[in-house]
């Protein structure tokens, strides 16, 4: 489904990811564990698109095709997502048009037919009920006076809307609470899928006693130093990523 | 006349907005009287022509040039109690006189629409009697016209004034109010947007809060693209024993390219005890963040930018409070943002 070839990719001029090489097969989820600073949002950015992420080298290959010629929402459209770690508050844009907006743009963009409004309504709403998203949360404008907790089930409501074939989820369990963190991870689960591959970028192993991961990769200074199983994740937990790092040195 | 000389860059409250550049001074000395026209009227109504001696509030510069050359004028009045809805449009441009007065309790809903081609300049008294209510909605569509229109309001103990006024643009466009709050509790809620694409618009307010009590609220927005220039100077006066009196204004620009042009200017003069005063003027570009937010959930570069333009204005379009001239606003909105993508 994704495969990252030798990627060097900068910001500001400055090297971030400095040769990543990662393959991630349908029906998996893979994790990708590392410290501050190791690369890890430039790299979910760098697969969404964003603009200021310019890719030096390598190439990523996504379904087969080289996903770096596509514009954000080309890439949306084929399917691919990212759950973010600060999602924008948007005065002004009711959450409600928002993903009536973002839902039918991809399925007009796929040569697919619109949904119209009642539609959307059943669909969101049957969505929202799993995420514990309010109606009057849908109502208001996008994300403005969400807690972090609710930013964040916002997006994985998105997720299971949007139905990805490539779900990239940042840090999504910084800023939750243990409740809060086990209702993401539900949602998450309930989308896993043979046909959908899922990665999961984390600092801390505390959400990957929820969602187990297939395999696990820690990054560090822009490359992957090692991999494993899940069991590798509670290694980090118990030595710390200085270890790891110095003993894959 | 042909000493006539035009307001221009040299004057502090025209210096964004250049009319001795914009329009030949014996043009504006010869433009004919301005025809107005009663597009519709429902209601208790007085229509007719002007009365003697005409009234003249406190108005800009271009005012008394309107009253010593027009000819004529459109006179209306709204009797004590009584409730109505005007439309009125202009057939033919040049110097225009309008009195409007709403007496005593009465309430009038005045919906202005002018887009003459050619050079026009307005002067309006607009009179809201005792716990008298106006509600005004002037939208002009663009063109490339020199239009110029100036009311001075007063507003009686509890009446209220509210106008929504939306202006896309024109090669010169200023829109004047100058407003007096005289008795206590009365109020004045203005509002208005501006999409321009390399045209000019201007608002200028002076709002006096002369009585205790009193409040006023406005809210401006523009989006510039080209070389466009938006306009938003506003002046608010509490005058002494005006206490316990309430401001606010906002006025916010897009600038969607560098060589747009949004020059905001709140005001504020307090001669009075306890009162509620607050401005806030700010000028960027649309959010990348948010941007970028709305291209990765799938949303095209150009709809996300109309998406997050329409956002912008819309606190200012929402306090339209007739959904059918709402809805005809956000529509001539829609319409120029396609422009400016």
């Amino acid at each position: 489904m994704l495969e990252i070839e030798n990627l060097h990719a900068a910001v500001d001029g400055k090297e971030i990811l400095k040769g990543l090489t990662l393959n991630v097969g349908a029906g998996e989820v893979h994790a990708i564990m590392g410290p501050n600073g190791s690369g890890k949002s430039t790299l979910s950015y760098v697969l969404a698109g964003r603009d200021g992420y310019e890719i030096t080298g390598g190439s990523i290959t996504y379904k087969g095709e080289d996903l770096t010629a596509l514009s954000p929402d080309q890439r949306a459209a084929k399917g691919v997502f990212l759950a973010m770690q600060y999602p924008v508050e948007i005065p002004g844009v009711t959450t409600l048009t928002f993903l009536k907006t973002a839902l039918n743009a991809q399925r007009r963009a796929r040569g697919e037919k619109e949904v119209d409004a009642v539609g959307v309504l059943r669909l969101v709403r049957e969505k929202a009920a799993a995420m514990k998203v309010s109606e009057e949360m849908l109502k208001r404008a996008l994300n403005v006076g969400f807690s972090g907790g609710e930013k964040k089930r916002l997006e994985i409501l998105q997720m299971s809307l949007f139905q990805p074939a490539l779900a990239i989820l940042d840090e999504t369990d910084s800023g939750l609470d243990i409740d809060a963190l086990k209702l993401v991870a539900e949602g998450v689960n309930a989308l896993r899928s043979p046909d959908r591959a899922m990665l999961v970028i984390t600092h801390y192993q505390r959400l990957l006693n929820y969602i187990a991961p297939d395999r696990v990769h820690v990054l560090s200074a822009g490359r992957i130093i090692k991999e494993g199983g899940k069991e590798l994740a509670h290694e980090l937990e118990a030595k710390g990523y200085e270890q790891i790092i110095k003993d894959a040195a | 006349m042909n000493a006539l000389v035009l307001p221009n860059r040299r004057d502090e409250d025209w210096k964004y907005s250049d009319l001795r550049n914009a329009v030949d001074a014996d043009a504006v000395v010869r433009a004919p009287t301005a025809v107005w026209l009663v597009a519709k009227a429902q209601g208790d109504l007085d229509i007719g022509d002007l009365p003697k001696p005409v009234p003249f509030g406190a108005h800009g510069a271009m005012a008394p040039v309107a009253v010593s050359l027009a000819k004529a004028g459109q006179f209306v009045r709204v009797p004590t109690g009584e409730s109505a809805t005007l439309e009125l449009d202009l057939t033919e441009g040049g110097h225009g006189r309008a009195v409007i007065a709403v007496e005593d309790g009465a309430s009038l809903t005045l919906v202005e629409k002018s887009s003459r081609s050619e050079f026009t300049n307005i002067a309006v008294e607009f009179f809201i009697g005792k716990n008298a209510r106006l509600t005004h909605l002037r939208v002009v569509p663009h063109n490339d016209a020199v239009r110029v229109v100036d009311y001075a309001i007063t507003v009686a103990t509890g009446g209220i004034y509210r106008a929504h006024l939306s202006d896309f643009g024109s090669k010169l466009s200023r829109t004047e109010l100058h407003i007096s709050l005289e008795g206590d509790g009365a109020e004045a809620h203005l509002s208005g947007v501006s999409v321009l694409n390399g045209s000019h618009a201007d608002v200028t307010t002076h709002v006096t809060h002369a009585s205790g009590k009193t409040l006023s609220k406005q809210l401006f927005k523009y989006v510039a693209a080209g070389h466009a220039r938006g306009v938003y100077q506003g002046k608010v006066t509490v005058a002494q024993g005006a206490n316990g009196s309430d401001s606010r204004q906002t006025a916010k620009g897009l600038l969607l390219e560098d060589r747009a042009e949004i020059d905001l200017k709140p005001e504020l003069e307090i001669f009075a005890d306890d009162v509620k005063c607050a401005h806030g003027a700010a000028v960027g570009d649309l959010d990348a963040e948010s941007l970028f937010y709305l291209k990765s959930r799938g949303i095209p570069e150009n709809e996300a930018r109309a998406l997050l333009m329409r956002a912008f204005l819309g606190d200012a379009v929402e306090q339209i409070e007739n959904e059918d001239q709402r809805n005809a606003v956000w529509q001539m909105v829609d319409a120029a943002l396609e422009k400016v993508l």
